[in-house]
């Protein structure tokens, strides 16, 4: 019953204002896949992969608060084990080059 | 001490003649049960009392026989050393003795050509008389227990005992030695016809028992407490076992040849329960074992066999109420439960396999059917266990074993040659639980319904094949909002971590989150498009960002945006990196989906579709007729999914071509169909394509087999870090055992899973030793 009243309303606007189109779009649902910006997808310092939370987030359940840092040599780490590598030694353990943060990832 | 003509208590000194005759006068009339004033009670005690205390220097020692001189030498010794104490009293107790045994020989007289009820009656009655008369004796000579007596017994000299003991060991020898056969055959010709159905003067029974057990004095210590049932065992218990024995052989052969095991099972019980009360009505407690178990063998375990027929015949006609008592009859044998387990555990694995046979291919296609079906054998045998089994443990894991067998192997597995069809079609069933319809069942009795899922789950063999479904399908209905509730999906989700652990729920955990974080990003975005300048967006746009890495989806295809949504398209695009940094976002359009509005028809549709098959309408926004290169160029979508996009349009009516829907070219001309007409005004054009589920469900099998070839190896390597080194053998147990809780891994498989960890040095074969590997650190 309220279709064929939606109908009959919908059919007056129709002759009111014919529209030129024959097709308008009215609601889109987009989907989406997000993932960090990285060149090797596995923090090779921990061995996990940087979507995942590193081991020590994991046992803590830190999962949110674990995120990627970047140097400027653009090689990418899970924050937490960079900073606790940069403690002994202030350089990228890929490319050796001294460790300067480009980005923190959010 | 004075040995003068006075003792110390100023007592005449007194000959036992001077007292014998008034005292046995006194003995006698108490052996008749004549009713004695307390005056005379005390003057045969002081007769005893002033013969014990008299002292008699060489008169005791006078009536000696020789060698009880030399005892008394040796006694005097001892005397001197305790201070010369004397006892007096032994031709006293002598002369106990002898009345008692010649009044025990007269009596045997009257009684000892008496048979049966007779012979009972005389027992009985006499004991209870001597028993009573006696102990009144002993209270007379309480003098001459407490010194004589008692200073013979530390002494150690044998044959002396209480005037009661002295009583009881007369009795047995002059009345219960010749006549005990006579009695206990008696007794037990009572029993006889009490089992027959006769009522008895239980009585008599009890009378001779009590007599039996008083008399089992213990030898050793003729004065120590308690009987030692010796006279009741020999002369009572063991020819009781025996007749039992012969009685209920006889009586169960007969009675099986006569009527149905069931009848049977009910009158071995009744047996069993009359005679435990028989036990406790007249017998002495210490033969509830012996006898029970002389009954039990005699009744059930030399009719093992005919039960154990009959226990499959019951099964078949499901009498519960018989299967009860078949189980409480047979729990009492010991082991005899086995062959029942067994015969249990063949049945339910049949009776599964032939529920599931009789759906036939219905269950390959309903999940629902699938899983009710097993559930309904699960339900009726997990009932049967609980009220006839009494959750016996052995038939739990009966149950168990049969349920684990036919749910991983029955017919509709052996129909696609697959035991993941089990899991598969599990999962299924929770996704049309799950999943929003018009059918979904309340709140309380969905959460009942998961718990039944989940007795079928703890049976599945592959719960990895489960979950690689069931995380599919929750990220369908999550991203399409098709979940019914998010409390059920939630709750089923901390069902299966409950059961399986931490790891296993861990992405669809995430999943569900990354929902709640979608639904908030929605809400920024859109306050951020209030509060920003520029036009508002010209549709209803909504967005999920999901992390990579937690969903089963597949990366999207080439796919050019139609330019009708670019715009909202860049708005959240800048909103997005503005919010976030280090983040990159791929677009799954074909997970994608919108509302399109039709002008051109009679009514104005509102259709359901997919974002490609929005771009492909769209297209004809500009013209009524596009050829399907028009239509490749403009979307930018590869040849064979857009054939597909097309050919649902197709189907639809919304679009027609002269080609048929089947062999589509690039020049295929696609048109408009303005004759286009539906009931409804809201219309789901958005079926899934036809390739797509095929692929689904293909690619999901072949994940399934990598990701098994990954668990196994970290289970191999988990255990040869722990034991450093280890046969073939063992490792393969370990791997198996450790790997059990998620699927069953196949040997070969193990074997190549070995192999490859070896090409990557994290195992080495030992050296000289074909079998054994050892672990690289």
């Amino acid at each position: 019953m309220a279709e064929e009243m939606d109908v009959d309303r919908e059919a007056d606007k129709e002759t009111s204002s014919k529209p030129e189109k024959m097709f308008t779009l009215k609601k889109w649902n987009l989907v989406a896949m997000w993932s960090w910006d990285v060149e090797c997808d596995t923090c090779a310092i921990c061995r996990v992969q940087v979507m995942d939370a590193c081991l020590r987030c994991q046992s803590e359940n830190k999962q949110d608060d674990c995120v990627v840092v970047w140097g400027d040599c653009n090689h990418s780490f899970h924050n937490c084990c960079m900073s606790l590598w940069v403690k002994q030694n202030n350089r990228c353990p890929l490319c050796q080059q001294e460790w300067v943060v480009q980005r923190i990832g959010k | 001490m004075s040995r003068g003509g006075q003792n110390p208590h100023g007592l005449k000194q007194i000959e036992l003649d001077q007292i014998w005759d008034d005292l046995k006068s006194g003995i006698r009339s108490v052996y008749r049960r004549q009713s004695m004033t307390r005056q005379r009670y005390m003057e045969l005690y002081t007769h005893v009392y002033n013969y014990c205390t008299s002292v008699h220097g060489q008169g005791q020692g006078a009536g000696m026989t020789g060698q009880s001189m030399q005892r008394a030498g040796a006694r005097n010794k001892q005397r001197q050393a305790t201070g010369g104490a004397q006892f007096v009293g032994h031709e006293l107790y002598k002369r106990m003795k002898e009345f008692l045994k010649t009044y025990l020989i007269n009596l045997l007289k009257d009684g000892q050509d008496l048979l049966d009820e007779q012979v009972l009656q005389f027992y009985t009655r006499q004991w209870e008389d001597y028993q009573f008369s006696s102990k009144v004796l002993d209270g007379i000579c309480a003098y001459l227990n407490r010194h004589w007596v008692r200073r013979e017994c530390d002494e150690g000299t044998k044959g002396i005992y209480y005037i009661y003991s002295l009583a009881l060991t007369t009795w047995r020898e002059c009345l219960f030695r010749p006549l005990n056969k006579q009695v206990t055959n008696a007794v037990l010709k009572l029993i006889e016809k009490e089992r027959n159905g006769e009522t008895i003067n239980t009585r008599l029974v009890s009378g001779v028992i009590n007599c039996y057990v008083e008399l089992g004095l213990n030898e050793d210590d003729p004065n120590a407490k308690g009987p030692t049932l010796g006279v009741y065992k020999d002369h009572f218990e063991t020819p009781f076992l025996d007749d039992t024995e012969r009685y209920y052989t006889r009586e169960s052969t007969e009675f099986l040849r006569q009527n149905p095991v069931t009848e049977y099972m009910k009158k071995a019980e009744m047996r069993l329960k009359e005679e435990q009360k028989r036990v406790q009505t007249y017998l002495h407690e210490s033969t509830q074992d012996s006898l029970a178990k002389v009954c039990e063998r005699v009744l059930i375990e030399k009719h093992l066999e005919i039960f154990h027929f009959e226990f499959q015949n019951l099964l078949d006609t499901d009498k519960n109420d018989d299967l009860g008592r078949m189980y409480m009859l047979v729990s009492r044998i010991v082991d005899g439960l086995g062959e029942l387990k067994t015969l249990l555990e063949t049945h339910i694995f049949t009776q599964g396999q032939a529920a599931i046979e009789r759906c036939g291919e219905a269950a390959l296609n309903d999940p629902k059917v699938y899983v009710q079906t097993i559930l309904d054998v699960h339900k009726k045998y997990n009932a049967l266990v609980i009220t006839a089994f009494v959750n016996d443990a052995g038939f739990v894991a009966a149950l168990d074993k049969a349920c684990g067998r036919f749910i991983n192997n029955n017919a509709v597995t052996k129909l696609v040659n697959n035991t993941s069809k089990s899991p598969e079609l599990l999962a299924r069933y929770c996704d049309l639980l799950l999943k929003k319809s018009s059918k979904n069942p309340e709140e309380a009795e969905l959460e009942d319904t998961l718990n039944q899922v989940m007795i079928v789950f703890k049976y599945i063999e592959d719960k990895d094949v489960f979950q690689k479904f069931y995380s599919k399908m929750l990220a369908k209905r999550l991203v399409q909002h098709m979940s019914a509730s998010d409390d059920a999906e939630a709750s089923m989700i901390s069902k299966l971590k409950q059961a399986c652990g931490f790891e296993y729920t861990s992405k669809l955990q995430r999943m569900f989150q990354d929902i709640g974080v979608s639904k908030d990003l929605n809400e920024q975005f859109r306050k951020h498009l209030q509060e920003s300048a520029g036009e508002p967006l010209d549709i209803d746009f909504c967005i999920q960002v999901l992390s990579s890495g937690s969903w089963p989806f597949q990366q999207s295809c080439g796919f050019t945006l139609p330019v009708e949504l670019e715009r909202s398209f860049q708005r959240f695009t800048t909103f997005y990196s503005g919010r976030h940094s280090g983040r990159k976002l791929n677009w799954l359009y074909h997970m994608s989906k919108g509302e399109i509005v039709t002008h051109c028809f009679k009514n104005r549709y509102t259709l359901q579709a997919s974002t490609f098959q929005m771009a492909v309408l769209l297209m004809f926004n500009n013209c009524d007729t596009l050829s399907v290169q028009q239509l490749a160029d403009g979307t930018q979508l590869k040849m064979d999914m857009l054939t597909q996009v097309l050919q649902i349009l197709l189907k639809s009516k919304l679009l027609v071509c002269p080609d048929g829907e089947d062999d589509l070219q690039a020049t295929s001309k696609m048109s408009l169909f303005f004759g286009y007409k539906n009931k409804k005004l809201r219309v789901n054009i958005n079926v899934p394509m036809k390739t797509e589920v095929k692929q689904e469900q293909e690619s999901t099998h072949k994940h399934i087999e990598e990701d098994r070839k990954l668990l196994i190896q970290a289970a191999i390597v988990r255990i040869m870090k722990m034991r450093k080194q280890l046969k073939h053998q063992q490792l393969l147990g370990e791997v198996l055992n450790q790997l059990s809780a998620r699927f069953k891994p196949r040997v070969p498989i193990i074997k190549k899973c070995i192999d490859i960890l070896i090409e990557k040095e994290y195992l080495e074969r030992v050296d000289g030793q074909k079998d054994t590997y050892s672990y690289l650190a």
